[in-house]
């Protein structure tokens, strides 16, 4: 539960200079009968006992948040201790039941912590909503002046926008001194859309002392904002329920370092810098290998964001099949090298005029024919072959390895759909994305196969008369 | 994959020798080891530093050597591709090994003016997250520093802007590990860019095969370039101190801006208001407030005439936030420390005031004197 619930009421209660308890309400009087006390007798929950005494001897009103026992529960209680004449009074509020198991951190801490170390930046308040903290280096980068906004209001660094039902997160977790997420706001000035966090932040006596706030850049500008008649445009569907960011971070965090990885690995696999142990020199291949699976399985997996957004568009434009099939073979001819595979491509003259789009039916083909070199035992042959179906442009790829078993020709066209997963590479995402793509360009892609038989895939696009 | 480092040995002739080597250094190294283990057991738990600071003080050292290395790297590497030396400045930039366990083993770090720094900046931190929040009775009203922004008086604006602009760039962004800036007062800050800048000399020297002249230049150069862009004026203690100034708060309004400044947890505005306030500078304010065991600040404060529930207010917050200090004990203590007269204990911080370097002086020259 994260709202603080605000149904309890404080309880107060009172005690004479002994610490004997004059009267509490019920809730107070409950917890302290449940304890072992009674009226008359001193507070028997030790932890507020021990407040109250000290608030009596310093002289002031003190707070603090506790722990006490309550049965077989543990109750987190908000306590304020104010001298007054003849004794003090005590106000009790929270009245949360805490699991017996859980860490002493609080629960918003932890999870404070955890979406903001997945921020592009960050933000505290005071309880009037004005900024006391911002990452400094936001404004450089996002396009604001970080020092003039310190200080303000938060809603003079953000527009904040309302959600489907017409809220603002934003005022509701502070009625209820709730954590809130997705919030929406522009950085006023800058058309940059981002998400906000927060978690609120109480004093000890438990009342709201402000926000500790992440801030997650939404990349795309959002469309203007509708008119009050216009039908909401539905949310863009995003992979996984991962916002559109997520991805491009993905993107942008994973590539580069895999990239760094895999060329430090090459260099020292190719003893660049002079001679190394055999086996040494196996195990930095064996890195680059795995980080190119990994570049791939990234790469793949950004792909797989942008297929599934409603509004990915294909531009279609004239191309040639047979040289889209020639240079995809191209491309693979190395490793078809290194694995003694050999690809009979279209010979230069055929020609195959269909519509599509080049760099997505390049894509398309390049991850059939890797599959039918990666799948091909040695001495192999992988087979291109141009053909007009009606009004279809077809390529086949068909290649001798071991061939895939009718019941499993389904499965390998579904995201993650592996026929077996001992098999060395691929993320199980490539011909997911490559059948997605076919069918955007107005074609499709199939396969025919038998177990021993080899695979046969027919990648087909409308046909150009 | 092996990650046995054996495996790199050349074999059994070429390792015989450091093995004997190594056996014969064991029979001085075990004896020494029980020595650090036994002094390290029987050191006064009030002088040992707690995990906590240790570690927050080890983090903190690598993040700011990394810092300054990072920022001498990219300019040496600039400064050698614009002179034409686009290898060297591959060199320069090569970040495979820094220089932070080199300069740790080096000995060089064990700088007390820079420790002093480093663990008072440990703790101010831990005490900053630790002090009991004080939420306003009224939810509208801003938090002290937020205030004084939009206050008329344009110093004081301004000095509350900077505050808030020093301690948002000391914290930092989501990396941790990652600082903009040391913050370090400046001759720290200059010692440790040299110190970095002959550590990276000594990794790189190696490779730079005889281009040494150009790549102590570029270094150098490099070394300047960061010290000429640090400000030490920018440092949060430094706003904070001016603008304490700024506030320069009369003798009736201190006790409030004090408790609030603890509520809102601003230690560090706390301990310039209260150094300004005593006419002291922030470094031995900060040593005052921040030392569990020192006296001197209930001294103090009575000096500055706050009152019982001032004092109060000010030691139930550090009790809470500095788990060293007890509060039983400062309950118990209390009406001793307001029955201090102000004169007293004005009389008593006195020496406090004069010149820090005339009062190191003499406790230097006290400690000779046994020896006379």
């Amino acid at each position: 539960m994260n709202a603080i619930d605000r149904a309890l009421p404080v309880a107060c209660g009172r005690l004479d200079r002994e610490g004997r308890l004059i009267d509490a309400e019920p809730r107070l009087a409950e917890l302290n009968q449940r304890a072992g006390g009674e009226p008359g007798a001193p507070l028997a929950v030790p932890q507020i006992a021990t407040l109250a005494r000290l608030a009596q001897r310093l002289g002031i009103a003190i707070s603090r948040n506790v722990v006490a026992a309550d049965g077989d529960d543990d109750l987190d209680l908000w306590i304020r201790a104010e001298p007054e004449e003849g004794g003090v009074r005590l106000e009790v509020s929270g009245w949360r039941q805490r699991p017996a198991w859980r860490a002493t951190a609080s629960e918003f801490e932890r999870e404070g912590d955890f979406f903001r170390s997945a921020a592009d930046w960050l933000w505290e308040t005071d309880a009037s909503l004005r900024i006391t903290f911002l990452s400094i280096e936001a404004g450089d980068r996002y396009g604001f002046d970080s020092s003039t906004m310190l200080g303000q209001p938060l809603t003079r660094l953000f527009r904040l926008e309302q959600d489907e039902s017409g809220n603002l997160p934003i005022l509701d977790a502070v009625a209820a001194q709730a954590q809130f997420d997705g919030q929406k706001a522009e950085i006023r000035g800058t058309g940059r859309m981002a998400r906000l966090a927060a978690t609120p932040r109480s004093d000890p006596g438990g009342r709201f002392a402000g926000f500790v706030g992440a801030t997650h850049m939404l990349e795309a500008p959002l469309p203007p904002e509708p008119g009050p008649d216009a039908p909401l445009p539905a949310p863009a569907a995003a992979f996984g329920g991962f916002p559109d960011s997520f991805s491009q971070r993905l993107d942008r965090a994973l590539r580069g370092p895999l990239g760094k990885i895999i060329a430090n690995a090459d260099s020292i696999s190719a003893q660049l810098d002079g001679p190394l142990k055999p086996d040494y020199a196996e195990y930095a291949s064996d890195i680059a290998n795995a980080g190119r699976h990994l570049l791939g399985l990234v790469e793949d997996l950004v792909d797989l964001q942008a297929i599934e957004r409603e509004d990915f568009a294909i531009s279609l434009e004239p191309l040639d099949l047979a040289d889209v099939a020639r240079r995809a073979s191209g491309l693979l001819g190395v490793r078809a090298a290194q694995s003694e595979v050999r690809i009979d491509k279209p010979a230069l003259d055929e020609t195959l005029p269909a519509t599509g789009e080049f760099r997505r039916a390049l894509q398309v083909l390049v991850n059939l024919i890797g599959n039918a070199v990666r799948y091909s035992p040695p001495e192999a042959m992988v087979w291109i072959r141009l053909e007009r179906d009606g009004d279809k442009a077809c390529v086949i790829v068909a290649d001798q390895g071991k061939g895939i078993a009718l019941e499993d020709q389904a499965r390998i066209f579904e995201k993650f759909g592996r026929v077996d997963d001992s098999e060395p590479g691929g993320s199980g995402l490539g011909l997911y994305i490559a059948r997605r793509l076919a069918r955007a360009m107005g074609g499709d892609l199939t396969v025919d196969s038998a177990p021993g038989m080899g695979a046969r895939f027919v990648f087909s696009l409308p046909w150009r008369g | 994959m092996s990650d046995n480092p054996v495996d790199i040995n050349p074999g059994a002739n070429g390792g015989a020798t450091p093995l004997l080597a190594s056996a014969t250094a064991a029979e001085t190294r075990v004896p020494r080891g029980l020595a650090v283990a036994i002094d390290d057991f029987f050191l006064p738990d009030e002088a040992r530093l707690d995990e906590r600071t240790r570690i927050a003080l080890a983090q903190l050292l690598r993040a700011l050597i990394d810092t300054i290395e990072a920022d001498i790297r990219e300019q040496g590497a600039q400064l050698l591709s614009s002179r034409g030396e686009s290898r060297l400045a591959a060199s320069v930039l090569r970040t495979e090994v820094g220089v932070f366990e080199r300069l740790f083993l080096s000995g060089l770090l064990r700088d007390s003016a820079l420790m002093a720094e480093l663990m008072a900046r440990v703790r101010q931190d831990a005490i900053t997250v630790a002090l009991p929040m004080n939420a306003p009775e009224d939810p509208r009203r801003p938090s002290l520093v937020n205030r004084f922004v939009q206050d008329p008086d344009r110093a004081l604006a301004s000095g509350a802007m900077a505050v808030l602009v020093a301690e948002s760039r000391r914290r930092g962004g989501p990396d941790v590990a990652q600082l903009t800036y040391t913050d370090l007062p400046a001759e720290l800050h200059h010692r440790l860019v040299w110190w970095v800048s002959a550590a990276l000399r000594e990794r790189i020297g190696d490779v730079a095969d005889g281009a040494l002249p150009v790549l102590d230049r570029a270094l150098s150069d490099a070394a300047q370039r960061s010290l000429a862009a640090y400000d030490e004026g920018g440092r949060l203690e430094a706003a904070a101190m001016r603008f304490a100034a700024a506030i320069d708060a009369p003798a009736g309004e201190l006790p409030q801006l004090l408790v609030e400044a603890l509520g809102d947890r601003r230690i560090v505005l706390f301990i310039a208001l209260f150094a300004h306030a005593l006419g002291v500078g922030y470094p031995l304010a900060r040593e005052i407030v921040l030392d569990s065991a020192d006296d001197r600040l209930w001294l103090a404060l009575r000096a500055l005439d706050l009152g019982r529930e001032t004092i109060a207010h000010i030691g139930f917050a550090l009790c809470e936030a500095d788990p060293r200090r007890d509060v039983e004990r400062f309950a118990d203590r209390l009406d001793s420390i307001v029955a201090i007269p102000v004169e007293d204990a004005r009389a008593a911080i006195a020496p406090l005031r004069l010149d820090s370097d005339y009062r190191a002086a003499m406790l230097a020259l006290a400690g000779t004197r046994a020896v006379a």
